[in-house]
């Protein structure tokens, strides 16, 4: 590629989320040429229009965060965008953008100096150049170069499937080599799976996950990218799961259809036998199916895929060119994070849930707070939480940036997935490990958290937010979808009744949870207080069409994200919260603490 | 002959006009809530009931935008406000109105409520504004048909197939009243029946022990039918008729419930058709229970998990046989098999997808495979 190049500027601030490069409700247009024309859409709309090829990006830190949409990238790079100056990138924005052919550069102070429409010239490698300023940039690997230089993975695929795949060995470390101490647990289990005796921040190692995932917004564009890289077969199909969920039941009329269809072609194609249409939420799926273990890793075509390193799996969202390569060579590279080490001591009060933890601490350390870290959840309290509420804390590990959260595998663990503790009781935090740095909490004193409108770090107690107006509250997700989360739901509106006024919405991560709740009389107990029930699915959470607000409406919900009008208008206010704060406030219409119930 | 039950209803004989005060106003966000444009003050707000029923939870902005335009009127003159509880006009005949009662509302399928021995009627929205404005229904007594239903259905038929036999020959009752009679049928079958016969354009339908009919209806010559697409809304009294067996595409999707077939009884039929069977490979059905205490039956007697398990996706209680953008949407040039009554263009998502009205039973015939 080109050493030096100039183009004219698009500036951006903080923390650009996908949703805001191309909203979640144009997630399922069928195509890129279409869905182009969306981006930037609430932020900037003259975007699509007005952007020509060559344009550079300039923008503050964290862009890109959010969804592990690989569209915010292609979108862009369809658009002609070839390069993003940055103070910082989240991290599966980051490797998207290079396999869309963007050419990342990081670079703290050339913001202060340009204005949008200003012209700004690259020096690959070396520095950028923009009104008489010049600012040093850093070395770009030579394999993402590679990829740019290919016109993104999609083409330097071909070409590896032209020159002939051939399967590496893989050969992963026994029990006594895994157990070595003075490694964090990401370390642990990135090298464990890739046969690699030592390893340390800032090392490429290449793994073979133990699990692929796609779930449906993807399968119309893996389809279309394994076609495209000319791929006849896949690695191994037994190691590839797909889940309809986002689309199913299909809602959104033009689209659905259409993702349904391709999950379908590609099972039927590639062989790929673990199906699930229409059963529940992807991340709920893989732990309840058991396909994501303690000690192995999975991977999937989405952000919250962190969810199972609740059960100390080294788990993380990628793009869709990637899970295709992935698919094909059975193989994924990793950078080794930095680890923070989280410890809870104390015991959670009554009502004060996994959510507030994982809240509380996002507040702390905001969106961008523990960007391609691992974050590694230990201590007392981390000890006493259920399984589920683990899977809790490590989905949302991901909205502070993380690649991974991690939780130590322990009895609650190998009871869940039925298997002996000594298989997989290495997966912890050794003492003598290297964290970047380490937090404390003290969970006893913890009370319920809100993140308010319009970000996930945004956190407040509910002594601060207490007594504002709510619209509708929706119960269910990834992260709050589970037979605990109902329970607790449950046990707060038993009996009572919500307001006429008050939209509730139950919706159950899964079919087995959906079925166990009813069998628990949970479901009853909804509709019985004046909740309406939607099949197990991603719904609202997701932007689909399952209670959809209008502007200056109030939602809270037990999901994982608020990003502007991701549950309605762009003058929808979004909040999050446990489903104990979300039940009491279902019966009062207003946030109410469930600790005076 | 003495006098018709319109009549008596009424108090008056055909022709006549009167003024009656209507014991319950319905108002919802299906096709009445535009009446509320219309309406200055309402006159008897303890004889309006609002109800929020149709494509929930909410499948756009827009839709929550109307339950916000309903609730503000409701919350603004005092009116009793009612959502989660399911399709307003099954809740309605299951735990509100009594035999001898008038309704109106903005839809003819207000005429389910004949079943119960109530009047519904279905008003155009200037007309129900009228109505909550002044109290007050002006209407010239309609004439009367009475059909004697005889017989009994063949296997595999169901009464939505006996319906649309009726509505295929019945096409243009507009401005009557139909008055069933006959013995033996249940009062989840006379519902259909009423259901239904609005779509005829009749001014309304019920059961009655009538003794003189004017024709008779023999459900013993009752086959499969389908309900044809057509292009609007306003075409739907007009949509064609086409016999069941002769449907050989293949069928992408359907649809139990929606303002008809998603009673505790259809539920019932429906899982024992399912019995054994397995869900067609890449078929998509959904299930949705009428109303809210439809829906707690079916919990009650195992029903719901058991469609769970056939791998069938459950709505929530309501009315899904609308929706432009929501659960059960189809695609484009997609078909679906729908007990719901409507089939114009865009009713179930793209304009091009074909939506079909059939009974239950052949619904669950394409469902439904063997293991």
């Amino acid at each position: 590629m080109e050493k030096e190049f100039k183009g004219k500027i698009w500036k951006f601030g903080n923390d650009i989320d996908t949703d805001t490069i191309i909203p979640g409700k144009r997630g399922t247009i069928p195509t890129i040429e279409e869905m182009k024309k969306y981006a930037f859409e609430l932020l900037k709309p003259e975007f699509a229009s007005a952007v020509q090829p060559g344009d550079i990006l300039v923008a503050g830190s964290n862009f890109g965060c959010g969804s592990s949409r690989e569209q915010a990238a292609t979108v862009l790079s369809a658009n002609g965008v070839r390069c993003i100056i940055a103070k910082s990138f989240a991290r599966i924005f980051f490797r998207n953008a290079f396999n869309s052919g963007i050419l990342l550069i990081q670079c703290d102070g050339v913001q202060d100096a340009c204005e949008g429409g200003d012209i700004i010239t690259v020096e690959v490698g070396k520095c950028v150049r923009v009104n008489g300023k010049e600012f040093p940039i850093g070395n770009i690997p030579e394999n993402l170069l590679a990829i740019v230089e290919h016109g993104g993975l999609i083409e330097d695929t071909r070409m590896r499937i032209a020159q002939g795949v051939k399967p590496s060995a893989h050969i992963e470390l026994d029990q006594m080599q895994r157990r070595k101490s003075g490694y964090t647990m990401v370390e642990k289990l990135l090298k464990k799976n890739a046969g690699v005796e030592h390893v340390a921040p800032g090392d490429i190692v290449v793994t073979h996950p133990d699990m692929f995932m796609i779930h449906d917004i993807y399968t119309p564009y893996l389809y279309d990218t394994l076609e495209k890289m000319g791929a006849e077969k896949i690695d191994n199909p037994d190691k590839v799961t797909i889940v309809f969920d986002h689309c199913m039941p299909t809602a959104v009329a033009k689209n659905d259809y259409y993702h349904y269809n391709a999950g379908i072609a590609l099972s039927e194609k590639y062989g790929i036998r673990k199906l699930h249409i229409g059963e529940g939420i992807c991340h709920s799926i893989m732990h309840e199916e058991r396909y994501a273990k303690p000690g192995e890793i999975a991977t999937a075509t989405d952000s919250h895929t962190t969810t199972y390193g609740g059960a100390g799996n080294f788990c993380t969202g990628i793009g869709t060119a990637e899970m295709a390569a992935a698919l094909i060579t059975g193989e994924l590279w990793f950078k080794v994070p930095e680890a923070i080490k989280i410890v809870l001591n104390g015991h959670l009060p009554d009502k004060v849930l996994s959510k507030d933890v994982i809240l509380k601490i996002l507040g702390d350390i905001t969106a961008a707070g523990g960007q391609y870290k691992s974050l590694e959840f230990t201590g007392p309290a981390a000890k006493e939480m259920s399984i589920t509420a683990r899977f809790t804390v490590a989905n949302m590990a991901l909205e502070a940036g993380a690649k991974c959260g991690l939780f130590e595998a322990d009895e609650k663990t190998a009871e869940y997935y039925g298997m002996p503790l000594e298989e997989i009781d290495w997966v912890k935090a050794d003492e003598d490990a290297h964290y970047e740095k380490v937090l404390v909490y003290d969970v006893s004193r913890l009370e319920p958290q809100l993140s308010c409108p319009q970000g996930v770090d945004n956190v407040h107690t509910v002594s601060e937010v207490k007594g504002t107006k709510i619209d509708e509250v929706y119960i269910g997700s990834c992260t709050n979808g589970n037979l605990e989360d109902l329970a607790i739901a449950a046990e707060i509106m038993k009996g009572k009744h919500v307001p006429d006024d008050m939209r509730a919405i139950v919706v159950p991560a899964t079919n087995k949870v959906f079925k166990d709740a009813i069998e628990a009389g949970y479901i009853r107990i909804f509709i019985e207080a004046g909740c309406v029930i939607s099949h197990p699915c991603c719904g609202l959470c997701c932007g689909m069409p399952y209670g959809l607000m209008y502007d200056d409406e109030r939602i809270l919900s037990t999901a994982n994200r608020n990003f502007i009008g991701r549950q309605g208008t762009k003058k929808t206010l979004s909040y999050l919260s446990s489903p104990a704060v979300a039940a009491a406030t279902a019966l009062t219409g207003y946030v109410t603490d469930p600790r005076e119930m | 002959m003495g006098n018709r039950w319109i009549e008596t209803i009424l108090g008056g004989k055909a022709g006549d006009a009167v003024t009656v005060e209507p014991d319950l106003t319905l108002v919802t966000n299906g096709f009445s809530h535009g009446a509320i444009d219309y309406t200055e003050g309402v006159a008897d707000p303890d004889k309006v009931l609002v109800m929020y029923d149709h494509n929930i939870p909410s499948g756009s902005p827009e839709d929550a935008k109307v339950y916000g335009e309903i609730l503000r009127f409701a919350q603004k003159n005092r009116i009793s406000f009612k959502q989660a509880k399911g399709y307003s006009l099954q809740y309605l005949a299951d735990e509100i109105v009594k035999g001898g009662q008038i309704v109106v509302t903005g839809t003819r399928h207000a005429a389910v409520l004949g079943a119960k021995g109530v009047l519904g009627i279905g008003l155009c929205n200037t007309e129900l504004g009228r109505v909550l404005t002044t109290g007050k229904y002006s209407v010239v007594i309609p004439e009367t048909l009475v059909v004697k239903v005889i017989g009994t259905l063949p296997k595999g038929t169901g009464m939505t197939d006996a319906a649309l036999c009726f509505l295929e020959k019945h096409q243009e009752l507009r401005g009557k009243v139909i008055e069933f009679t006959g013995s033996g049928i249940c009062d989840h079958d006379k519902a259909v029946m009423c259901y239904m016969a609005g779509e005829t354009g009749a001014y309304a339908a019920v059961w009655t022990e009538a003794e003189d009919p004017d024709e008779v209806f023999n459900l013993g010559n009752v086959c499969a039918m389908l309900r044809m697409p057509c292009e609007t809304v306003q075409d739907q009294t007009r949509a064609a008729f086409a016999k069941a067996a002769t449907l050989e595409d293949t069928i992408q999707a359907g649809q139990i419930g929606g303002c008809n077939g998603g009673t505790i009884e259809d539920l019932r039929r429906a899982v024992a058709l399912i019995e054994g069977k397995k869900l067609r490979y890449s078929f998509r059905l959904t299930v949705c229970p009428a109303t809210s205490s439809a829906y707690l039956k079916a919990l009650e007697e195992g029903l719901i998990t058991k469609f769970i398990d056939f791998g069938a996706q459950i709505s929530a209680a309501g009315d899904h046989s609308i929706v432009p953008q929501g659960a059960g949407a189809m695609g484009p040039e997609e078909k679906l098999l729908t007990t719901g009554l409507y089939t114009f263009s865009g009713s179930m998502g793209c304009e091009d997808a074909r939506i079909m009205t059939a009974s239950l039973e052949t619904i669950m015939a394409y469902a439904a495979v063997e293991n």
